[in-house]
């Protein structure tokens, strides 16, 4: 009977065999697609998952507005459209007022430059520069043939970027539609995911999802409101200085927006915010010799902006923006340098998603401990 | 021959059924906890969308004496036993809630550590109502946030009064002991 076992168990257990290495090789195969399907996906899974964060950013700036709207008795559908509606509207507003402006000043510009008007006005006011500086500081020179390459390099580059400007529009228009669906499904979605965690961690990651969003929600309206103010102290400063000193500053206010905007980076901000007042004030004031041998316009714009912040870091910036954003000047510039490998975009969202990562870890942490888990 | 009641037509108990409101357990449940049970039908299906209806097995810990408290528990069905964790002790077992009990409702208002263990004695449903939903409803829903905060104040005021009574019980037979002491 034993042998006859024996007999039988021999075949059954080559069998198995067989059918584990043929589920092996099944499972491996599988593997093998999946993996190169995630690398070939991958380029499109970060886009995707860049255009949800951004989405995400925008829930938590809008989500206070429409839960307004909704404490109002208004449907939270209809709050949303209302808002979207009344964002659109200014949007196309601002498009309709500011792209024939904008494109008559590139024309200008791009006019000025066939010319070869432009980098020689140029050379003229650097040798002016060069010439004041060196009655204080002996031995000082800027390089021309520098500013110069750069001056021609930014106007060649302008035709791409407007080109480039379309794509972004589709994305934009994209992600406000991602940032619709939050805005209107978000908590039931948030309740889904919430919902996935075991028992154990369910109060912890609650409370610390609520907190979190409380967070950010506190960290990135202070952001805008404080780029809100930098742009408005800008706006009126330089229609100021257009009134006062003449500087021929055009496109006030898409200048004062790129400040606000700009200013959300801490220390390098406030200097990207002052370039294009600068660039568009030499632009305009090419054709005038007075002000070509007078370049006393530009520390008027550089003197403008530094009261701008001085308001702003003494005043506005305290009230508004939470001390969570306080970081090392060296940090600052590192965020900056891995940020500038993504582009004009990532250096901008380098530092505020640091912030945001900040406070995430921070809530996090405090949450666990909370729950005596670390 | 005996006429058939006019309610037994099949036509007119169909619309008797569709008539008839369709509400679910946890609706029935949360009607019944007397934070809520003030609020409309309409209030109520709110509130149920804005709770976390979770499941624990035996023996399953719902919260730990000591965790960071965020928020009130409604059982659906089973138990559950409320313990009070003695260092190198057994848990001392305080209560046991059943269908319709409801406990940790003071964590709603304030985030102080619970101050006792609530742990599932079988397979039961219980229905979370947490700060963070009770804020959200606040920020979106501000008349029922009040009718809530209302509803809780009043349970609050309920439980001081009681413990208002048991504390001059208390205090009066701390003086009749005092006083005997002092005679003898």
């Amino acid at each position: 009977m034993s042998n006859q076992d024996s007999v039988v168990i021999a075949p059954q257990s080559v069998r198995l065999f067989h059918q584990s290495l043929f589920k092996t090789l099944v499972y491996f195969f599988f593997l093998i697609l999946v993996l190169a399907g995630a690398f070939k996906a991958f380029p499109l899974v970060v886009d995707a998952l860049f255009l949800i964060v951004i989405a995400a950013i925008l829930t938590t700036v809008f989500n206070p507005l429409v839960d307004r709207l909704e404490s109002s008795g208004l449907r939270r559908i209809y709050g949303t459209l209302l808002m979207f509606g009344g964002i659109i509207g200014m949007v196309a507003l601002g498009v309709i007022k500011g792209i024939p402006t904008l494109l008559s000043e590139i024309s200008r510009i791009k006019h000025v430059i066939q010319q070869n008007a432009a980098t020689d006005s140029l050379d003229s006011i650097m040798a002016d520069i060069n010439s004041r500086i060196a009655e204080y500081i002996p031995g000082f020179q800027l390089d021309l043939d520098l500013i110069s390459s750069l001056s021609s390099q930014f106007f060649s580059q302008l035709g791409s970027v407007l080109a480039g400007a379309l794509d972004t529009l589709a994305t934009v228009i994209f992600i406000l539609i991602i940032t619709m669906f939050f805005l209107v499904d978000g908590k039931r979605m948030t309740k889904q995911l919430i919902g996935m965690v075991p028992n154990r961690y369910f109060e912890m990651s609650l409370n610390i999802t609520y907190k979190t969003k409380q967070q950010l929600t506190n960290f990135l309206r202070g952001q805008l409101l404080a780029a809100l103010g930098v742009a408005i102290q800008s706006f009126i400063g330089l229609t100021l200085l257009n009134w006062l000193f003449d500087t021929n500053i055009s496109g006030v206010l898409l200048i004062s927006s790129i400040a606000g905007m700009a200013n959300m980076i801490p220390f390098v901000g406030p200097f990207m915010g002052m370039v294009p007042a600068i660039i568009v004030s030499l632009f305009n004031n090419l054709g005038d010799p007075v002000a070509v041998s007078n370049f006393y316009y530009i520390l008027h714009i550089i003197g403008m902006f530094l009261i701008v912040q001085m308001i702003d870091n003494n005043i506005i910036s305290p009230i508004v923006v939470s001390g969570s954003m306080e970081m090392h000047p060296l940090t600052v510039i590192l965020l900056i340098l891995v940020g500038s490998q993504l582009g004009v975009l990532g250096m901008f969202l380098a530092v505020p998603a640091w912030g945001i990562s900040k406070v995430v870890i921070q809530e996090v942490y405090q949450g666990l401990k909370g729950h005596h888990l670390i | 021959m005996k006429e058939k009641p006019i309610t037994s037509y099949p036509l007119f108990e169909s619309f008797k059924d569709k008539l008839k409101p369709n509400r679910s357990q946890a609706q029935m449940t949360l009607s019944q906890v007397n934070v809520f049970s003030r609020l409309s039908w309409q209030e109520i299906k709110i509130i149920e969308n804005a709770v976390h209806i979770r499941n624990y097995g035996p023996g399953e810990p719902v919260f730990k004496q000591g965790d960071p408290g965020s928020g009130m528990y409604i059982i659906i069905e089973g138990s559950v036993g409320i313990f009070l964790d003695i260092p190198q002790q057994t848990p001392k077992q305080l209560s046991k809630l059943g269908d319709g009990d409801f406990f940790g409702e003071i964590a709603l208002l304030d985030e102080s550590p619970r101050t006792a263990s609530a742990t599932a004695l079988e397979n039961s449903t219980i229905i979370g109502f947490y700060r963070p939903d009770l804020m959200d409803i606040l920020k979106t829903k501000p008349a029922l946030g009040a009718k809530i905060l209302l509803a809780l104040s009043e349970v609050l005021a309920v439980r001081l009064r009681s413990t208002n009574g048991e504390l001059v019980k208390v205090s009066r037979k701390l003086e009749t002991v005092t006083e005997t002491e002092a005679n003898e």
